[in-house]
This record gives C-alpha cells, sequence and structure tokens, in this order.
C-alpha cells in the first residue's frame, strides 16, 4: 500500500501538485485522469521516486523518494530511444535490477524470450529500436517493464501512440500482470478504457485530486466532469458500460 | 521444451568476449610491431629474450633504443589511445551525443593553454613541467565547466554548452599570448599536433597511474552506463542514480583525458574515431565493448606512432596529423557503411 499524506510539489516556483492525501492499494489498477496540466504525469514521478516533493508518500513506511530499493517500473510516455540498440537488448535492461547489471541468466533470456512471445515481439529481437514503430516502440516498453517483475508499475499514457485493438492488446498484457498480484498506477486520456481496465479512478485537476474511488462510482460523479469544466457526456451502454465522449461546444 | 530452446537461442547475450579477445590480440601484435621497425631494425627473437631477461638479448645500443626510447613510447601511445578512445565512448553515452569527444568540456583548449603559459613564460627547459601546466590547465576548465553550468547535471546539454563557451574563452587567451609572444609559436604548434617524442619511463610512469585508475573506474560502471541512454526516470526505475553515474563516468573520462594530453599534446580523432569504429563493426552500442574500445584505442594509437615514426623515416610525422589523415576517410566509410548497412 502506498500512503500518501500532505504531499505537495513545486517546480521553479509553480505549484504542481498540492494537498494530496490518499492511498494506493495494493494489487490494484489505478488510473489518473484529468485535463492537461493537471500534475499526473507529475504524480507519477513523485511515486516513481524522482520527483522531489514535500509531505510524504510512503510504501511500507519508507519514504519513496531516491528510494532505490523498490522495483518499480517505468513506462514514460516519450522515451528516449537510444540508438543502435536492439530490442532484445532493450529488454534486457529490464533484467538490472534482478540479475544485476550485465549478468543477465540463461533464465532471464528464457523469460525475456517468452515476454517477447506475449508482447508480439518475438521476430523483431534483432531489430534496432529506433528502427520500430510509434505501437512496436511502445510494446517494447511494456516488455521491458515486464521483463523487470516489478512490484510497482506506472505508466504514463500507455496507450497513446496505439491505434484501437493495439491498445487493447497492451492493456489486456497489463491487466494480466495486475492478476499476478502487481500494483498498477497509470494516467489515460481514455476516460472510457480506464473505466474499463481499472479498479480505482483518482479525478485530478490543477494539481489537486477532485474525487477518489472506484470505477464505477468516479465515472457518473459530478467531480469528473467539474474536472473537465464540465465539457463530456457520460453514456451507458446497453451493456453497462459507461462510455464517455467530449462535448460539442454548442453555440 | 525444443521451441522454447530455440527462442532462447535468438536472445543473444549482450557482449561477446570473441570480439575483446580478437582487440587484444590485435594490440598484441602491433605492440610487437611497433618495438620492432625503425631506422635500427630489432629481431622479434631478441626483442622477447632481452624483455624476458634470458641469456642472447640486445645489448648496447640496441638495447638502449628497444628499453628506453621504444618500449616507453609504444606503452605511451597505448596508454594515450586508450584514453581516449574510452573518455571519446563514456561522454558519448553521457551525454547521448554520438558527436562528443574527450576534449568537449574545455579540457583540450585548457590544457593548450597551460601548455602555452609554461611555453611563454619560461625560459629553457620547460619540456619537464609542460606535463603538470597542462594537466592543470585541462583539469581547472573543466571544473569552470561545471561550476558555470550550475545545476551540475540537471540538463546534460547545458554543461555541454557550458564546456564549448569556456573551451573558446581559453583558445582566445591562448592565441592571444602566443601573438605576445611569437618566439613561443612553433613549440606550441608543435605540441597541439599531438607528440609522443618526449616519452620515457617517467611520464609512463605516473600516467599510467591516473589512466589505469580511471579505466577501471569506467570499466567497472560500463555496464550501467546503458542505462543512462535511457531518460534519467527510466534508468532510475532500473536501478540507477543517473546523475551519480554521470558525475563518477565524466570525473574519470575527464581525469584520463587530462592525463593523455599533459603526455602526448592534443592527439584528434581517436575518441571519435575508434568508439565509431567498433560499434560500426560490431553492431553494437552497448557500453559493455568499453573495455574492447580501450584495446582498439590503444592499437590505434601504437599503430598510428609507428606510421608517425617510419613514413618518412628519419624524419618524424606529428601523430596528430596520421591519426587525422587515416582516420578521417576510414570514419567516414564506416559511417556510410552504417547508414546503408542492415544497422
Amino acid at each position: 500500500m502506498i500512503t500518501v499524506t500532505d504531499l505537495s510539489v513545486s517546480l521553479s516556483g509553480r505549484q504542481i501538485l498540492s494537498d494530496i492525501s490518499l492511498t494506493i492499494q495494493e494489487g490494484k489498477w489505478s488510473c489518473l485522469v484529468g485535463p492537461n496540466g493537471a500534475g499526473k504525469t507529475t504524480f507519477l514521478k513523485v511515486l516513481l521516486g524522482t520527483a522531489s516533493y514535500s509531505g510524504s508518500v510512503t510504501v511500507n513506511g519508507s519514504e519513496v523518494f531516491r528510494n532505490l530499493k523498490r522495483n518499480v517500473a517505468f513506462v514514460p510516455q516519450q522515451p528516449q530511444i537510444p540508438q543502435g540498440m536492439t530490442v532484445a537488448e532493450y529488454v534486457m535492461l529490464g533484467r538490472a535490477k534482478k540479475d544485476g547489471w550485465g549478468n543477465e541468466s540463461i533464465q532471464s533470456r528464457t523469460f525475456i524470450a517468452d515476454i517477447l512471445a506475449k508482447t508480439n515481439l518475438y521476430g523483431l529481437q534483432k531489430q534496432m529500436v529506433s528502427h520500430l514503430s510509434g505501437g512496436e516502440m511502445q510494446r517494447t516498453l511494456i516488455a521491458r517493464a515486464l521483463a523487470q517483475e516489478p512490484e510497482l508499475i506506472l505508466l504514463d499514457e500507455p496507450t497513446s501512440a496505439l491505434d484501437l485493438h493495439h491498445q487493447i492488446d497492451v492493456l489486456n498484457n497489463l491487466q494480466i500482470l495486475q492478476q499476478t498480484g502487481v500494483t498498477i498506477v497509470s494516467t489515460m486520456h481514455d476516460i472510457t478504457l480506464a473505466a474499463m481496465y481499472a479498479d480505482r479512478i483518482i479525478v485530478m485537476q490543477n494539481g489537486r485530486v477532485l474525487a477518489e474511488g472506484s470505477s464505477s462510482e468516479i465515472i457518473h460523479s459530478a467531480e469528473l466532469r467539474t474536472a473537465f469544466d464540465d465539457r463530456i457526456n457520460v453514456f451507458t451502454l446497453d451493456s453497462g458500460r459507461p462510455v464517455v465522449i467530449a462535448k460539442k461546444d454548442e453555440h | 521444451m525444443k521451441k522454447n530452446q530455440r527462442q532462447v537461442s535468438e536472445i543473444a547475450p549482450i557482449w561477446n568476449w570473441k570480439i575483446t579477445s580478437l582487440c587484444a590480440a590485435f594490440l598484441l601484435v602491433i605492440g610487437i610491431a611497433a618495438i620492432s621497425f625503425g631506422p635500427i631494425q630489432l629481431s622479434f627473437g631478441s626483442i622477447i629474450k632481452t624483455l624476458v631477461g634470458v641469456k642472447g638479448g640486445l645489448s648496447g645500443q640496441d638495447r638502449t633504443v628497444l628499453i628506453d626510447l621504444r618500449l616507453p613510447r609504444a606503452l605511451l601511445a597505448a596508454l594515450v589511445g586508450a584514453a581516449l578512445a574510452t573518455s571519446g565512448a563514456v561522454y558519448q553515452s553521457v551525454f547521448r551525443n554520438p558527436l562528443a569527444d574527450p576534449y568537449l568540456l574545455g579540457a583540450a583548449s585548457g590544457a593548450g593553454l597551460g601548455a602555452t603559459i609554461a611555453i611563454t613564460n619560461s625560459h629553457g627547459n620547460v619540456y619537464s613541467l609542460l606535463p603538470i601546466f597542462s594537466f592543470i590547465g585541462g583539469t581547472l576548465a573543466v571544473l569552470t565547466s561545471f561550476f558555470i553550468s550550475g545545476k551540475f547535471f540537471a540538463e546534460p546539454q547545458s554543461l555541454l554548452l557550458s564546456g564549448i563557451a569556456v573551451g573558446s574563452f581559453a583558445t582566445a587567451v591562448q592565441t592571444y599570448l602566443q601573438q605576445r609572444h611569437s618566439a613561443s609559436l612553433r613549440p606550441v604548434y608543435s605540441w597541439i599536433l599531438g607528440e609522443l617524442t618526449s616519452a620515457n619511463w617517467q611520464v609512463v610512469t605516473w600516467s599510467s597511474f591516473y589512466i589505469l585508475a580511471a579505466l577501471v573506474v569506467l570499466i567497472s560502471v560500463s555496464k550501467q552506463l546503458d542505462g543512462l541512454m535511457l531518460s534519467d526516470e527510466e534508468s532510475f526505475s532500473l536501478g540507477i542514480n543517473p546523475n551519480r553515474l554521470r558525475i563518477i563516468a565524466v570525473a574519470a573520462a575527464t581525469l584520463a583525458t587530462a592525463t593523455a594530453v599533459s603526455a602526448s599534446g592534443l592527439i584528434g580523432f581517436v575518441g571519435i574515431v575508434v568508439p565509431h569504429l567498433v560499434r560500426g563493426v560490431t553492431h553494437r552500442v552497448t557500453n559493455r565493448n568499453l573495455l574492447t574500445i580501450a584495446l582498439a584505442g590503444a592499437a590505434f594509437l601504437v599503430l598510428a606512432d609507428l606510421g608517425a615514426r617510419t613514413l618518412l623515416s628519419p624524419a618524424e610525422l606529428p601523430i596528430g596529423v596520421i591519426t587525422a589523415f587515416v582516420g578521417a576517410p576510414f570514419f567516414l566509410v564506416v559511417l556510410r557503411r552504417r547508414r546503408t548497412g542492415s544497422a
């Protein structure tokens, strides 16, 4: 369980996050939603331990800031893509924490082969990562995160670079991972998808958390509409699945 | 089960030791060639006997040529080559810039300024002081770059830019000093072109101390350097403290570079050509090839020095001319192959 108490972050005098207190439950998928500039990515970086903050963010009693002992995977929205590194080498970097740098075991290589097959990347292992399409790169990032066997996986817009059916592939992979007990925190612009996959939704606006709760209660909440300046509509399909779309301005 | 094994064999280990061993063997061969060839030819058998210390070795003038001239010179060339190639490769990773070279942070211009100050302000034999002055100059310039960039490594690019600014400033001061003391032009110029003629056991001893120490540090963190090719958040999630690693890597690479510059002047192109050559041949960007790059750099410079001594024998060419003359076209060929190749 991650306990966040009075979390605030300011960067060069600008307040990015203010007074956030909540808990993130172990083994659940929590999704941060909110408009651009709400502070979602910064919140992920705080949970990772790379952003400095005031207040406290603890896992099992110890602060997360610069804590290298935890095994947290991070999937950025825009990765730094190294030139001249193959897919297999890139995914293998994920084993550094388990095996130590440069000591990949035979078992790890078996594991990587399995992960590549699972993420539909098998056959591309000798490709340079710099030559991949946006969707392939996204799956490679997910594969590296899976290779890490993390306790917590943080994803910044994991589906934004993907077409519709690949979005579902990636999210399904994450769901399988979640079923093994891994905690997932992601940001997602597509609230419909967030409601489909996440257990919990955290609504953010201007660095504050407006609401936090189970997906089914948040999706119909007034806070969600407030976060998007009341410019979204929520419909419910016959199957009971909620769908969120933007309102067309009516003048 | 069978299928699974086939899969695993497709995920090759990240580094193959055969290439490293090949480079080591190549260095050995070039090294032996370098101490045998010259105006006085020495036979392979007698060299080995002399070095091992058994009967039948060289004596008299031949022995002096081997022990006091060629051996320290070849060793210094190997040390400087290894230092420049490794530092170049490390800078390229740390700054995520394939054109980064070991002289980037002002080490070269600072050392040049130090050497110029030594040459213009002294009378008589300056050459024993030259390494000290250029070492201080180079180190001061890099420290200034660090200081100016302020946030240290919050943005590697800002350090790079301040390095360029400090370098330009040092070069300007150096040019001014040269204009004021025109008699110093020739010695400064020949130092800038790089030379290994002053190699002796004293220089080899102190430079090997710093260079080997720096290389041990760099090679021991080399596997982690791969993580620096990712964003800071990603490398942190893989277990690296990116800022700390960058500081360690840049400090060690700068120590190696400053030592190399002060021992042998400015020898260009090694720091860019050799890392790219190794990467071009192996199609691997991983920093696990750092030891291979060090060995290849050593071999490259020993070979270049052999050329410098023998091509116009008995006259000597500045080694910097050889490295650029051979290195630049070779580099272009590798670049071209890499662009059109499968990589």
